[in-house]
């Protein structure tokens, strides 16, 4: 279980957060929604200390970080619990897809080479690049990037994995093969928490839904309720923004067709 | 004046016995330099209080100031601290038994030190701080990830400007001649003064100097090619 208590953060004197709470169960997949420069992503960079908060804990599997105390010790065993997806991938340049996935195995969990290599295989199999393992990083298109991006952390074998707005940085046309792998990773059972701006993605992915505006969170719910009934005026117009976006996207591909 | 032709190829084969000395006087600094660059960088990026400013004006003292001034001013400077600190202290030690080589290698160490920071902060900068960040997201320590992930990234990125700076310090090694040092100038110097023929003896030190410097381009472009095989046959 994720917990986070009064999350606070800010930049110089704004306030970035102002005081979240949040409770993941293990095995939810859980997608902050909201406009940007809401605090998402602070949010999600605020649970693996990437951002130290000034304010509240973040507690993952029983063990606790308060902000306040926090040692580098304690940030390194929360961050060996916890795994991130970057919008720009960060993938290790030198090094291959096989060796970016095993970076953190050999390094961090001190697996021989031998198991760092059978997991690493067998993760690169679940997002469907096995083939490219010994392909640099510069070798592979965004999508394919990104997948590496998403075993490198689910080698791993994290409570919980962040991802931060995982397709933003890709072309239309390889959202999907990442949004795929993601769906598959979560159907297996594995906590996540993402951030992210494909709302249909995060409705149809999602068993929980948070929705965000300047630095609090406005509403949060099932989808089903969270989409159909929402109760904040924020909520309702985010909402009904992006499906006015999104009409007129089909409109014009329809005049196109 | 005549130039003798078979002079030259007879000086170039009494100057090269001299190449060790160049090689140690060229390597040794740039080695130790180079330790001395990577603290001064760290230093520098994450502005350590205190030793910050000592850094900022160690670099700027030494890249404003020409190698031959460091050399004179640690070969006449130091001599006078160790005497003074033997004195004060009655140890039995003195300046002069400390070999000019060593004053060379310190001054020259401290020379390469500065200008090392500045390539190996030029390096760092290059790789981007996601990857960095990336590194930390899954438990590795600040160390380990500047050791593994960043550091032979910016080395690769830098080994251009390392290239230039040993063939800047194979010829600043030249002026260890001046400090009676027999590496290739000084060498070049004794076979001209004994033979006189001085023109002779420096063509061919030039010359043994243009040969190192063709070499250490093409290792250069060798190394290059292998340190940045990840960076080539992209499809992005």
């Amino acid at each position: 279980m994720i917990q986070l208590r009064n999350i606070q953060k800010s930049f110089g004197n704004q306030l970035v957060l102002k005081g979240i709470d949040l409770t993941v169960n293990k095995g939810e997949v859980v997608s902050i929604l909201g406009p940007s420069g809401s605090g998402k992503t602070t949010l999600l960079r605020c649970i693996n200390f990437l951002e130290r908060p000034n304010e509240g804990e973040v507690m993952v599997d029983d063990f606790t970080v308060n902000s306040k105390q926090a040692s580098k010790k304690e940030i390194l065993t929360l961050r060996k619990k916890t795994a991130m997806v970057f919008q720009q991938y960060n993938l290790f340049k030198h090094k291959t897809v096989m060796e970016n996935v095993m970076e953190g195995l050999l390094v961090v969990q001190k697996s021989s080479k031998e198991t760092a290599r059978k997991l690493a295989m067998e993760v690169l199999a679940k997002v469907g690049l096995t083939e490219k393992a010994n392909a640099y990083p510069v070798q592979l298109s965004g999508g394919q990037q990104q997948r590496v991006g998403i075993a490198r952390a689910l080698a791993l074998n994290p409570e919980v994995i962040l991802l931060d707005e995982p397709t933003s940085a890709l072309d239309p046309e390889l959202v999907g093969e990442v949004l795929e792998v993601i769906k598959r990773i979560a159907d297996e059972g594995i906590t996540m928490i993402i951030v992210t701006h494909e709302v249909s993605f995060a409705k149809d992915v999602s068993d929980y839904i948070v929705f965000m505006d300047q630095g609090e969170i406005i509403e949060e719910g099932t989808p089903t309720v969270i989409f159909n009934y929402p109760k904040e005026e924020r909520t309702k117009r985010f909402f009904k923004r992006i499906n006015r976006e999104a009409g007129i996207l089909e409109s014009n591909l329809s005049s196109v067709i | 004046m005549q130039i003798d032709i078979l002079f030259i190829f007879t000086a170039l084969i009494e100057i090269f016995k001299a190449l060790p000395l160049t090689m140690i006087i060229t390597l040794v600094p740039l080695m130790i330099g180079f330790l001395i660059g990577i603290g001064i960088t760290l230093i520098r990026i994450r502005k350590v209080k205190g030793l910050y400013r000592l850094a900022n004006f160690y670099v700027s003292f030494i890249r404003g100031t020409p190698a031959l001034m460091h050399i004179m001013l640690i070969y006449l400077g130091l001599p006078l601290l160790i005497d003074k600190l033997a004195g004060t202290f009655q140890w039995a030690f003195q300046s002069t038994s400390i070999p000019i080589l060593l004053f060379v290698l310190m001054a020259l160490s401290l020379t390469a030190g500065a200008y090392m920071s500045e390539i190996i902060r030029a390096g760092i900068l290059a790789v981007d701080q996601g990857q960095l960040e990336a590194a930390e997201s899954i438990g590795m320590t600040n160390f380990q990830a500047m050791r593994r992930i960043v550091f032979p990234q910016a080395i690769a990125v830098a080994l251009p400007n390392l290239c230039n700076i040993f063939i800047g310090f194979l010829h600043t090694s030249s002026i260890a001649f001046i400090v009676s040092q027999k590496e290739l100038t000084g060498a070049a110097n004794i076979v001209a003064s004994n033979n006189l023929k001085f023109l002779e003896a420096y063509i061919a030190a030039a010359l043994i100097y243009w040969g190192l410097t063709i070499i250490s381009e093409k290792v250069t472009a060798l190394l290059e090619k292998r340190a940045t095989v990840y960076n080539r046959g992209g499809v992005a």
